[in-house]
Protein backbone atom coordinates (compact mmCIF):
# COMPACT_ATOMS: atom_id res chain seq x y z
CA UNK A 1 0.00 0.00 0.00
CA UNK A 2 0.79 3.50 -0.95
CA UNK A 3 2.93 5.17 2.26
CA UNK A 4 1.01 8.37 2.02
CA UNK A 5 -2.19 6.33 2.38
CA UNK A 6 -0.84 4.95 6.00
CA UNK A 7 0.09 8.16 7.07
CA UNK A 8 -2.75 10.12 6.21
CA UNK A 9 -6.36 10.49 8.58
CA UNK A 10 -8.24 10.38 5.59
CA UNK A 11 -7.80 9.81 1.66
CA UNK A 12 -10.56 9.13 -0.82
CA UNK A 13 -9.23 8.55 -3.89
CA UNK A 14 -11.41 9.38 -6.80
CA UNK A 15 -14.63 8.70 -5.67
CA UNK A 16 -17.89 8.39 -7.60
CA UNK A 17 -21.35 7.97 -6.52
CA UNK A 18 -24.55 8.05 -8.28
CA UNK A 19 -28.27 7.53 -7.19
CA UNK A 20 -29.76 6.28 -10.67
CA UNK A 21 -28.73 8.56 -13.71
CA UNK A 22 -28.00 11.36 -11.01
CA UNK A 23 -24.22 11.78 -10.05
CA UNK A 24 -24.27 12.78 -6.75
CA UNK A 25 -19.55 12.36 -6.21
CA UNK A 26 -18.05 12.84 -9.19
CA UNK A 27 -14.32 11.43 -9.44
CA UNK A 28 -13.70 12.95 -5.69
CA UNK A 29 -9.82 12.82 -4.29
CA UNK A 30 -8.89 14.56 -1.08
CA UNK A 31 -6.36 13.84 1.53
CA UNK A 32 -6.91 14.62 5.41
CA UNK A 33 -3.70 14.86 7.85
CA UNK A 34 -4.07 13.80 11.35
CA UNK A 35 -5.18 16.63 13.50
CA UNK A 36 -6.15 18.39 10.55
CA UNK A 37 -9.65 20.49 10.62
CA UNK A 38 -10.83 20.91 7.26
CA UNK A 39 -14.63 22.63 6.29
CA UNK A 40 -16.47 21.38 3.69
CA UNK A 41 -17.97 24.51 1.67
CA UNK A 42 -20.84 24.47 -1.32
CA UNK A 43 -24.11 25.08 -2.08
CA UNK A 44 -26.94 22.64 -1.12
CA UNK A 45 -26.78 19.75 -3.29
CA UNK A 46 -23.24 19.66 -3.97
CA UNK A 47 -23.06 16.44 -2.31
CA UNK A 48 -20.95 17.55 1.14
CA UNK A 49 -23.29 14.87 3.01
CA UNK A 50 -23.23 12.21 0.97
CA UNK A 51 -19.38 12.54 0.97
CA UNK A 52 -19.40 12.37 4.63
CA UNK A 53 -22.00 9.83 4.62
CA UNK A 54 -19.33 7.65 2.36
CA UNK A 55 -16.24 7.81 4.53
CA UNK A 56 -18.35 5.56 7.36
CA UNK A 57 -20.10 3.33 4.81
CA UNK A 58 -23.28 4.68 5.59
CA UNK A 59 -23.62 4.97 1.71
CA UNK A 60 -22.18 2.73 -0.67
CA UNK A 61 -19.91 4.23 -3.23
CA UNK A 62 -19.65 3.34 -7.47
CA UNK A 63 -16.28 3.76 -7.69
CA UNK A 64 -13.07 4.62 -5.97
CA UNK A 65 -11.85 4.07 -2.64
CA UNK A 66 -11.98 5.43 0.78
CA UNK A 67 -9.44 5.05 3.55
CA UNK A 68 -9.25 5.76 6.87
CA UNK A 69 -6.24 5.19 8.80
CA UNK A 70 -4.85 3.29 6.00
CA UNK A 71 -8.03 1.03 6.56
CA UNK A 72 -10.11 0.53 3.44
CA UNK A 73 -13.65 1.30 4.26
CA UNK A 74 -16.56 -0.80 3.49
CA UNK A 75 -14.83 -3.39 1.10
CA UNK A 76 -12.42 -5.93 0.51
CA UNK A 77 -9.87 -5.59 -2.44
CA UNK A 78 -9.94 -9.05 -3.51
CA UNK A 79 -7.93 -8.60 -7.16
CA UNK A 80 -9.62 -5.87 -9.04
CA UNK A 81 -12.91 -6.04 -7.67
CA UNK A 82 -13.92 -4.82 -4.84
CA UNK A 83 -16.60 -6.93 -2.19
CA UNK A 84 -18.70 -5.29 0.36
CA UNK A 85 -17.99 -6.30 3.87
CA UNK A 86 -20.37 -8.01 5.64
CA UNK A 87 -23.08 -5.85 8.62
CA UNK A 88 -20.74 -6.96 11.30
CA UNK A 89 -17.23 -5.57 9.78
CA UNK A 90 -18.19 -2.00 8.87
CA UNK A 91 -19.84 -1.77 12.55
CA UNK A 92 -16.41 -2.68 13.66
CA UNK A 93 -14.88 0.19 11.03
CA UNK A 94 -17.68 2.82 12.14
CA UNK A 95 -16.65 2.58 15.58
CA UNK A 96 -13.44 4.53 14.94
CA UNK A 97 -15.34 7.18 12.93
CA UNK A 98 -17.60 9.98 14.85
CA UNK A 99 -20.27 11.35 12.98
CA UNK A 100 -22.63 14.34 14.24
CA UNK A 101 -25.63 14.99 12.03
CA UNK A 102 -27.38 17.87 11.66
CA UNK A 103 -30.88 16.71 13.02
CA UNK A 104 -28.96 15.69 16.73
CA UNK A 105 -30.68 12.22 16.29
CA UNK A 106 -30.25 11.66 19.96
CA UNK A 107 -32.16 8.21 21.16
CA UNK A 108 -35.17 10.00 22.07
CA UNK A 109 -36.03 6.81 24.37
CA UNK A 110 -32.92 7.04 26.56
CA UNK A 111 -31.77 9.76 29.15
CA UNK A 112 -28.55 11.73 28.31
CA UNK A 113 -26.29 9.96 30.51
CA UNK A 114 -27.68 6.55 28.58
CA UNK A 115 -27.22 8.27 25.02
CA UNK A 116 -23.38 8.90 25.77
CA UNK A 117 -23.42 5.72 27.23
CA UNK A 118 -24.73 4.03 24.15
CA UNK A 119 -21.75 3.68 22.37
CA UNK A 120 -19.43 1.87 25.15
CA UNK A 121 -22.17 -0.02 26.20
CA UNK A 122 -23.45 -1.23 23.17
CA UNK A 123 -21.04 -1.31 21.24
CA UNK A 124 -17.87 -2.00 23.44
CA UNK A 125 -19.64 -3.72 25.78
CA UNK A 126 -17.59 -1.58 28.50
CA UNK A 127 -17.88 -2.09 32.08
CA UNK A 128 -21.55 0.03 33.28
CA UNK A 129 -19.78 1.93 35.91
CA UNK A 130 -16.49 2.82 33.41
CA UNK A 131 -19.17 3.44 30.66
CA UNK A 132 -20.86 5.62 33.24
CA UNK A 133 -17.72 7.74 34.84
CA UNK A 134 -16.67 8.00 31.06
CA UNK A 135 -19.99 9.66 30.18
CA UNK A 136 -20.21 12.13 32.82
CA UNK A 137 -16.87 13.43 32.40
CA UNK A 138 -17.83 13.76 28.28
CA UNK A 139 -20.83 15.90 29.68
CA UNK A 140 -18.70 18.07 31.52
CA UNK A 141 -16.73 18.46 28.87
CA UNK A 142 -19.41 20.02 26.90
CA UNK A 143 -20.56 22.06 29.52
CA UNK A 144 -23.93 19.61 30.50
CA UNK A 145 -22.81 17.79 33.36
CA UNK A 146 -26.54 18.82 34.79
CA UNK A 147 -28.43 17.55 32.10
CA UNK A 148 -27.49 13.50 32.90
CA UNK A 149 -30.83 12.37 33.68
CA UNK A 150 -33.21 14.53 31.11
CA UNK A 151 -34.63 13.40 28.35
CA UNK A 152 -33.55 14.48 24.87
CA UNK A 153 -37.02 16.13 24.41
CA UNK A 154 -36.39 18.41 27.35
CA UNK A 155 -33.21 20.29 26.31
CA UNK A 156 -32.54 23.12 24.16
CA UNK A 157 -31.28 22.02 20.00
CA UNK A 158 -28.22 23.71 20.83
CA UNK A 159 -27.66 21.38 24.11
CA UNK A 160 -28.96 18.28 22.30
CA UNK A 161 -25.94 18.80 19.38
CA UNK A 162 -23.30 18.56 22.93
CA UNK A 163 -24.86 15.43 23.78
CA UNK A 164 -24.57 14.38 20.03
CA UNK A 165 -20.56 15.27 20.49
CA UNK A 166 -20.48 13.43 23.76
CA UNK A 167 -21.94 10.17 22.67
CA UNK A 168 -19.66 10.64 19.80
CA UNK A 169 -16.87 11.24 22.06
CA UNK A 170 -17.15 8.16 24.21
CA UNK A 171 -16.04 5.78 21.14
CA UNK A 172 -12.79 7.91 21.22
CA UNK A 173 -13.00 7.87 17.52
CA UNK A 174 -9.83 8.70 15.31
CA UNK A 175 -11.69 10.95 12.74
CA UNK A 176 -14.71 13.32 13.45
CA UNK A 177 -17.50 14.07 10.69
CA UNK A 178 -19.84 16.59 11.15
CA UNK A 179 -22.63 16.89 8.70
CA UNK A 180 -23.92 20.32 9.08
CA UNK A 181 -24.05 20.30 12.67
CA UNK A 182 -25.40 23.84 13.45
CA UNK A 183 -27.67 24.49 10.36
CA UNK A 184 -30.75 23.32 12.46
CA UNK A 185 -30.29 26.14 15.12
CA UNK A 186 -30.65 29.79 15.81
CA UNK A 187 -27.85 31.94 15.47
CA UNK A 188 -27.04 31.81 19.74
CA UNK A 189 -27.39 27.82 20.11
CA UNK A 190 -24.78 27.90 16.93
CA UNK A 191 -22.39 29.49 18.69
CA UNK A 192 -22.34 27.28 21.93
CA UNK A 193 -21.87 23.89 20.04
CA UNK A 194 -19.21 26.11 17.21
CA UNK A 195 -17.34 26.75 20.75
CA UNK A 196 -17.49 22.97 21.86
CA UNK A 197 -16.67 22.18 17.80
CA UNK A 198 -13.72 24.99 18.61
CA UNK A 199 -12.29 22.71 21.89
CA UNK A 200 -11.97 19.64 19.94
CA UNK A 201 -10.12 21.45 17.21
CA UNK A 202 -7.72 22.67 20.16
CA UNK A 203 -7.22 19.34 21.25
CA UNK A 204 -6.09 18.12 17.96
CA UNK A 205 -9.29 15.90 16.82
CA UNK A 206 -8.94 15.06 12.87
CA UNK A 207 -12.09 16.81 11.84
CA UNK A 208 -14.09 16.95 8.61
CA UNK A 209 -17.08 19.37 8.87
CA UNK A 210 -19.30 20.01 6.27
CA UNK A 211 -21.15 23.51 7.45
CA UNK A 212 -22.77 26.98 6.01
CA UNK A 213 -21.48 28.56 9.00
CA UNK A 214 -18.18 30.69 8.02
CA UNK A 215 -17.26 31.25 11.27
CA UNK A 216 -16.03 27.85 11.23
CA UNK A 217 -14.63 27.75 8.62
CA UNK A 218 -12.47 30.95 9.10
CA UNK A 219 -11.61 31.08 12.52
CA UNK A 220 -10.19 27.72 13.39
CA UNK A 221 -10.38 25.52 10.00
CA UNK A 222 -7.18 24.54 8.14
CA UNK A 223 -8.59 23.78 5.42
CA UNK A 224 -11.49 24.62 3.01
CA UNK A 225 -12.83 21.96 0.41
CA UNK A 226 -15.35 23.89 -1.96
CA UNK A 227 -17.59 21.63 -3.52
CA UNK A 228 -20.06 22.27 -6.63
CA UNK A 229 -22.27 19.45 -8.40
CA UNK A 230 -20.10 16.49 -6.83
CA UNK A 231 -17.05 18.11 -7.71
CA UNK A 232 -14.04 19.65 -5.82
CA UNK A 233 -13.59 23.09 -7.16
CA UNK A 234 -11.04 24.07 -4.60
CA UNK A 235 -9.07 22.94 -1.98
CA UNK A 236 -6.74 25.10 -0.01
CA UNK A 237 -5.65 26.60 3.27
CA UNK A 238 -8.75 28.63 4.70
CA UNK A 239 -6.88 31.81 4.87
CA UNK A 240 -6.10 31.72 0.98
CA UNK A 241 -9.79 30.68 0.41
CA UNK A 242 -11.23 33.56 2.23
CA UNK A 243 -8.52 36.02 0.76
CA UNK A 244 -7.93 34.91 -2.77
CA UNK A 245 -10.36 32.51 -4.16
CA UNK A 246 -9.27 31.39 -7.52
CA UNK A 247 -12.18 30.09 -9.59
CA UNK A 248 -15.17 31.86 -10.27
CA UNK A 249 -18.14 29.40 -8.30
CA UNK A 250 -15.88 29.91 -4.99
CA UNK A 251 -15.72 33.92 -5.78
CA UNK A 252 -19.08 34.07 -5.91
CA UNK A 253 -19.64 32.03 -2.88
CA UNK A 254 -16.97 34.34 -0.23
CA UNK A 255 -18.92 37.19 -2.02
CA UNK A 256 -22.05 35.91 -1.16
CA UNK A 257 -21.71 34.52 2.42
CA UNK A 258 -18.73 36.34 3.73
CA UNK A 259 -19.55 39.83 2.99
CA UNK B 1 -52.88 59.88 22.15
CA UNK B 2 -54.71 62.45 24.00
CA UNK B 3 -57.70 59.86 23.86
CA UNK B 4 -55.69 56.72 25.40
CA UNK B 5 -54.58 58.84 27.96
CA UNK B 6 -57.55 59.90 29.61
CA UNK B 7 -58.79 55.97 28.87
CA UNK B 8 -55.87 54.72 31.07
CA UNK B 9 -57.23 57.75 33.78
CA UNK B 10 -60.54 56.70 34.05
CA UNK B 11 -59.39 53.16 35.33
CA UNK B 12 -60.87 50.09 34.46
CA UNK B 13 -64.49 49.75 34.50
CA UNK B 14 -65.89 46.28 36.59
CA UNK B 15 -67.84 43.97 34.10
CA UNK B 16 -69.32 41.01 34.27
CA UNK B 17 -68.29 38.05 32.02
CA UNK B 18 -70.88 35.73 30.61
CA UNK B 19 -70.21 32.83 28.78
CA UNK B 20 -72.25 31.04 26.43
CA UNK B 21 -74.53 27.99 27.63
CA UNK B 22 -73.52 24.56 25.65
CA UNK B 23 -77.33 23.97 25.37
CA UNK B 24 -77.23 21.35 22.48
CA UNK B 25 -74.53 18.95 24.92
CA UNK B 26 -77.24 19.07 27.53
CA UNK B 27 -79.94 18.54 25.56
CA UNK B 28 -78.57 15.13 23.60
CA UNK B 29 -77.74 14.09 27.24
CA UNK B 30 -81.50 14.33 28.74
CA UNK B 31 -82.36 12.10 25.25
CA UNK B 32 -79.71 9.40 25.94
CA UNK B 33 -80.76 9.25 29.69
CA UNK B 34 -84.34 8.94 28.55
CA UNK B 35 -83.31 6.22 25.82
CA UNK B 36 -81.29 4.55 28.33
CA UNK B 37 -83.88 4.40 31.39
CA UNK B 38 -86.69 3.39 29.24
CA UNK B 39 -84.68 0.44 27.63
CA UNK B 40 -83.79 -0.37 31.31
CA UNK B 41 -86.98 -0.54 32.52
CA UNK B 42 -88.63 -2.56 29.25
CA UNK B 43 -86.08 -4.97 30.41
CA UNK B 44 -86.87 -5.12 33.98
CA UNK B 45 -91.07 -5.07 32.91
CA UNK B 46 -90.42 -8.25 30.65
CA UNK B 47 -88.64 -10.24 33.76
CA UNK B 48 -85.78 -11.14 30.84
CA UNK B 49 -83.70 -12.50 33.56
CA UNK B 50 -83.73 -14.68 36.45
CA UNK B 51 -81.39 -13.10 38.88
CA UNK B 52 -80.81 -16.25 40.85
CA UNK B 53 -79.95 -18.49 37.49
CA UNK B 54 -77.50 -15.92 36.34
CA UNK B 55 -75.57 -15.97 39.83
CA UNK B 56 -76.07 -19.69 40.11
CA UNK B 57 -74.07 -20.39 36.68
CA UNK B 58 -71.89 -17.03 37.13
CA UNK B 59 -69.15 -19.60 39.38
CA UNK B 60 -70.37 -22.66 37.86
CA UNK B 61 -67.46 -25.49 37.33
CA UNK B 62 -68.34 -25.56 32.99
CA UNK B 63 -68.48 -21.68 32.91
CA UNK B 64 -65.16 -21.12 34.85
CA UNK B 65 -63.31 -23.81 32.22
CA UNK B 66 -64.97 -22.10 29.55
CA UNK B 67 -63.69 -18.85 30.68
CA UNK B 68 -60.08 -20.38 31.56
CA UNK B 69 -59.91 -21.97 28.03
CA UNK B 70 -60.95 -18.80 26.06
CA UNK B 71 -58.28 -16.74 28.24
CA UNK B 72 -55.39 -18.69 27.55
CA UNK B 73 -56.53 -19.25 23.81
CA UNK B 74 -56.92 -15.87 23.41
CA UNK B 75 -53.13 -14.97 25.33
CA UNK B 76 -51.33 -17.59 23.53
CA UNK B 77 -52.89 -16.85 20.20
CA UNK B 78 -51.93 -13.13 21.19
CA UNK B 79 -48.06 -14.57 21.51
CA UNK B 80 -48.37 -16.34 18.13
CA UNK B 81 -49.53 -13.56 16.03
CA UNK B 82 -46.68 -11.04 17.82
CA UNK B 83 -44.05 -13.42 16.41
CA UNK B 84 -45.73 -13.69 13.46
CA UNK B 85 -46.28 -9.93 12.98
CA UNK B 86 -42.22 -8.61 14.27
CA UNK B 87 -41.29 -11.23 11.26
CA UNK B 88 -43.69 -10.56 8.87
CA UNK B 89 -43.05 -6.90 9.01
CA UNK B 90 -39.42 -7.29 9.11
CA UNK B 91 -40.12 -9.19 6.00
CA UNK B 92 -41.97 -6.01 4.83
CA UNK B 93 -39.68 -3.41 5.55
CA UNK B 94 -36.02 -5.24 4.51
CA UNK B 95 -36.16 -3.79 1.22
CA UNK B 96 -36.41 -7.31 -0.46
CA UNK B 97 -38.81 -7.67 -3.38
CA UNK B 98 -39.38 -11.69 -3.05
CA UNK B 99 -39.78 -11.11 1.08
CA UNK B 100 -41.70 -7.90 0.62
CA UNK B 101 -44.00 -9.08 -1.52
CA UNK B 102 -44.45 -12.28 0.60
CA UNK B 103 -45.37 -10.29 3.57
CA UNK B 104 -47.95 -8.36 1.51
CA UNK B 105 -49.40 -11.16 0.38
CA UNK B 106 -49.91 -12.87 3.43
CA UNK B 107 -51.70 -9.85 5.24
CA UNK B 108 -53.66 -9.70 2.02
CA UNK B 109 -55.13 -13.32 2.52
CA UNK B 110 -55.04 -13.25 6.43
CA UNK B 111 -56.74 -9.85 6.90
CA UNK B 112 -58.99 -10.57 3.99
CA UNK B 113 -60.92 -13.98 4.63
CA UNK B 114 -62.90 -14.11 7.69
CA UNK B 115 -61.51 -15.61 10.93
CA UNK B 116 -64.24 -18.40 11.05
CA UNK B 117 -63.51 -20.14 7.61
CA UNK B 118 -59.73 -19.69 8.47
CA UNK B 119 -60.65 -21.61 11.65
CA UNK B 120 -62.91 -24.36 9.82
CA UNK B 121 -60.23 -24.44 7.15
CA UNK B 122 -57.16 -25.52 9.02
CA UNK B 123 -59.19 -27.89 11.46
CA UNK B 124 -60.66 -29.90 8.20
CA UNK B 125 -57.81 -29.51 5.85
CA UNK B 126 -54.37 -30.16 8.37
CA UNK B 127 -55.35 -33.19 8.65
CA UNK B 128 -56.57 -34.00 4.62
CA UNK B 129 -53.35 -32.78 4.05
CA UNK B 130 -50.61 -34.65 6.11
CA UNK B 131 -51.79 -38.13 7.52
CA UNK B 132 -49.46 -38.41 10.26
CA UNK B 133 -47.41 -36.65 11.69
CA UNK B 134 -43.52 -37.88 11.94
CA UNK B 135 -41.12 -35.78 14.42
CA UNK B 136 -37.58 -37.15 14.97
CA UNK B 137 -34.12 -35.98 15.87
CA UNK B 138 -32.40 -36.08 11.99
CA UNK B 139 -29.45 -38.98 12.06
CA UNK B 140 -30.37 -40.47 15.14
CA UNK B 141 -33.15 -42.93 15.93
CA UNK B 142 -34.97 -40.94 18.22
CA UNK B 143 -38.84 -40.31 17.46
CA UNK B 144 -40.58 -37.68 19.41
CA UNK B 145 -44.05 -37.68 17.76
CA UNK B 146 -45.67 -40.15 15.83
CA UNK B 147 -49.42 -39.92 15.85
CA UNK B 148 -51.78 -39.26 12.95
CA UNK B 149 -52.94 -36.03 12.85
CA UNK B 150 -56.89 -36.03 13.96
CA UNK B 151 -55.23 -36.92 17.10
CA UNK B 152 -52.79 -33.77 16.98
CA UNK B 153 -54.59 -31.11 15.41
CA UNK B 154 -57.29 -30.84 17.88
CA UNK B 155 -59.93 -28.48 18.32
CA UNK B 156 -57.50 -25.88 20.39
CA UNK B 157 -54.66 -26.60 17.99
CA UNK B 158 -56.57 -25.54 15.18
CA UNK B 159 -57.79 -22.73 17.21
CA UNK B 160 -54.88 -21.65 18.35
CA UNK B 161 -53.31 -21.96 14.53
CA UNK B 162 -56.33 -20.14 12.93
CA UNK B 163 -56.28 -17.18 15.88
CA UNK B 164 -52.73 -16.62 15.50
CA UNK B 165 -52.00 -16.57 11.97
CA UNK B 166 -54.96 -14.37 11.30
CA UNK B 167 -54.67 -12.00 13.91
CA UNK B 168 -50.20 -12.12 12.98
CA UNK B 169 -51.52 -10.53 9.73
CA UNK B 170 -53.20 -7.28 11.58
CA UNK B 171 -49.99 -7.56 14.15
CA UNK B 172 -47.79 -7.34 10.96
CA UNK B 173 -49.14 -4.07 10.10
CA UNK B 174 -49.44 -2.64 13.62
CA UNK B 175 -45.77 -3.43 14.47
CA UNK B 176 -44.42 -1.96 11.01
CA UNK B 177 -46.47 1.29 11.57
CA UNK B 178 -43.91 1.17 15.06
CA UNK B 179 -40.97 0.34 12.90
CA UNK B 180 -41.23 3.01 10.68
CA UNK B 181 -42.39 5.73 13.10
CA UNK B 182 -38.44 5.60 14.20
CA UNK B 183 -37.06 7.69 12.41
CA UNK B 184 -33.99 7.18 9.63
CA UNK B 185 -31.63 9.97 11.46
CA UNK B 186 -31.70 7.61 14.73
CA UNK B 187 -30.91 4.50 12.91
CA UNK B 188 -27.93 6.30 10.99
CA UNK B 189 -27.04 7.38 14.34
CA UNK B 190 -26.82 3.95 15.81
CA UNK B 191 -25.28 2.39 12.89
CA UNK B 192 -22.81 5.08 12.70
CA UNK B 193 -21.39 4.63 16.32
CA UNK B 194 -21.28 0.55 15.63
CA UNK B 195 -23.99 -1.08 16.31
CA UNK B 196 -24.77 -3.76 14.11
CA UNK B 197 -28.47 -4.16 12.06
CA UNK B 198 -29.37 -6.57 14.97
CA UNK B 199 -28.36 -4.02 17.77
CA UNK B 200 -30.31 -0.69 16.14
CA UNK B 201 -33.19 -3.38 15.99
CA UNK B 202 -33.04 -4.58 19.13
CA UNK B 203 -31.72 -1.01 21.62
CA UNK B 204 -33.07 1.45 18.97
CA UNK B 205 -36.05 0.40 17.06
CA UNK B 206 -37.95 -1.89 19.15
CA UNK B 207 -38.24 0.04 22.43
CA UNK B 208 -39.80 3.11 20.72
CA UNK B 209 -41.87 1.27 18.16
CA UNK B 210 -42.99 -0.33 21.34
CA UNK B 211 -44.42 2.88 22.34
CA UNK B 212 -46.69 2.90 19.45
CA UNK B 213 -47.84 -0.85 19.14
CA UNK B 214 -48.70 -1.58 22.85
CA UNK B 215 -52.03 0.59 22.71
CA UNK B 216 -53.29 -1.04 19.77
CA UNK B 217 -51.64 -4.54 20.01
CA UNK B 218 -53.98 -4.03 23.86
CA UNK B 219 -57.19 -3.27 21.69
CA UNK B 220 -56.12 -6.18 19.17
CA UNK B 221 -55.59 -8.74 22.72
CA UNK B 222 -59.34 -7.32 23.83
CA UNK B 223 -60.61 -8.37 19.95
CA UNK B 224 -58.91 -12.15 20.04
CA UNK B 225 -60.02 -12.59 23.65
CA UNK B 226 -63.68 -11.88 22.34
CA UNK B 227 -63.39 -13.99 18.64
CA UNK B 228 -62.07 -16.96 20.69
CA UNK B 229 -65.74 -17.47 20.73
CA UNK B 230 -65.30 -18.23 17.36
CA UNK B 231 -63.03 -21.55 17.98
CA UNK B 232 -67.21 -22.65 19.40
CA UNK B 233 -67.46 -23.64 15.69
CA UNK B 234 -64.74 -26.22 15.68
CA UNK B 235 -65.94 -27.63 18.99
CA UNK B 236 -63.46 -26.47 21.44
CA UNK B 237 -65.29 -26.32 25.09
CA UNK B 238 -64.61 -22.28 25.43
CA UNK B 239 -67.10 -19.94 26.88
CA UNK B 240 -69.43 -19.62 24.61
CA UNK B 241 -69.94 -23.44 23.30
CA UNK B 242 -70.06 -24.11 27.08
CA UNK B 243 -72.59 -21.46 27.46
CA UNK B 244 -74.83 -22.18 24.58
CA UNK B 245 -74.52 -26.11 25.27
CA UNK B 246 -76.17 -25.05 29.40
CA UNK B 247 -78.79 -23.00 27.49
CA UNK B 248 -79.97 -25.54 24.80
CA UNK B 249 -80.75 -27.95 27.60
CA UNK B 250 -82.38 -25.63 29.89
CA UNK B 251 -83.15 -23.09 28.06
CA UNK B 252 -81.87 -20.07 29.91
CA UNK B 253 -80.78 -18.54 27.09
CA UNK B 254 -80.93 -14.59 28.37
CA UNK B 255 -78.95 -16.20 31.96
CA UNK B 256 -76.31 -17.93 30.41
CA UNK B 257 -75.83 -14.88 27.55
CA UNK B 258 -75.31 -12.12 30.23
CA UNK B 259 -73.16 -15.68 32.27
CA UNK B 260 -70.68 -15.60 29.24
CA UNK B 261 -71.06 -11.80 28.71
CA UNK B 262 -69.88 -10.85 32.06
CA UNK B 263 -66.74 -12.91 32.33
CA UNK B 264 -65.67 -11.34 29.01
CA UNK B 265 -65.75 -8.05 30.38
CA UNK B 266 -63.92 -9.40 32.77
CA UNK B 267 -61.51 -10.68 30.46
CA UNK B 268 -60.83 -7.63 28.77
CA UNK B 269 -60.65 -5.45 32.40
CA UNK B 270 -57.36 -8.25 32.36
CA UNK B 271 -56.58 -6.68 29.36
CA UNK B 272 -56.95 -3.08 29.53
CA UNK B 273 -54.95 -3.44 32.87
CA UNK B 274 -52.14 -5.03 31.14
CA UNK B 275 -52.28 -2.66 28.41
CA UNK B 276 -52.18 0.16 30.74
CA UNK B 277 -49.54 -1.05 32.93
CA UNK B 278 -46.91 -1.58 29.81
CA UNK B 279 -47.52 1.62 28.84
CA UNK B 280 -46.17 3.37 31.94
CA UNK B 281 -43.60 1.05 31.45
CA UNK B 282 -42.84 2.47 27.64
CA UNK B 283 -43.87 5.71 28.19
CA UNK B 284 -44.17 8.25 25.13
CA UNK B 285 -41.05 10.83 25.63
Amino acid sequence: MDSSIKAAAVVLDSVSKSYGAVEILKNVSVTIAPGEVVTLLGPSGAGKSTLLRCINHLETIGAGRIYVHGKLIGYREVGDTLHELSDREISAQRRSIGMVFQSFNLFRHMTVLQNVMSGPTHVLRAPKAEAEALARDLLARVGLPDKADRYPSELSGGQQQRVAIARTLALAPSVMLFDEPTSALDPELSQEVILTIRSLAEQGYTMLIATHEMAIARDFADRVIFMVQGEVVEDVSARSFFTSPRHERSRQFVARHAG
Amino acid sequence: MTVVASCAMAGPRAVRVKHRLRWGAWLLSAIVLLVVSMLLGAAIRARIMNAEVFLAYLTSEQVLLGARNALILGTLALAVASVIGLVVALMRVSGNPILAGLSATYVYFFRGTPMLIQLLFWFNALPTMFQRVHLAVPFTDIVLLDAPTTAVVTPFVAALAGLGLAEGAYMAEIIRAGILAVDKGQRAAARAIGMTEAQVLRHIVIPQAARIIIPAGGNQYIMLLKSTSLASAIGFLELLRISTDIYSSNFMVIELLAVAAFWYLVMTAFATAIQTALEKTFPQR
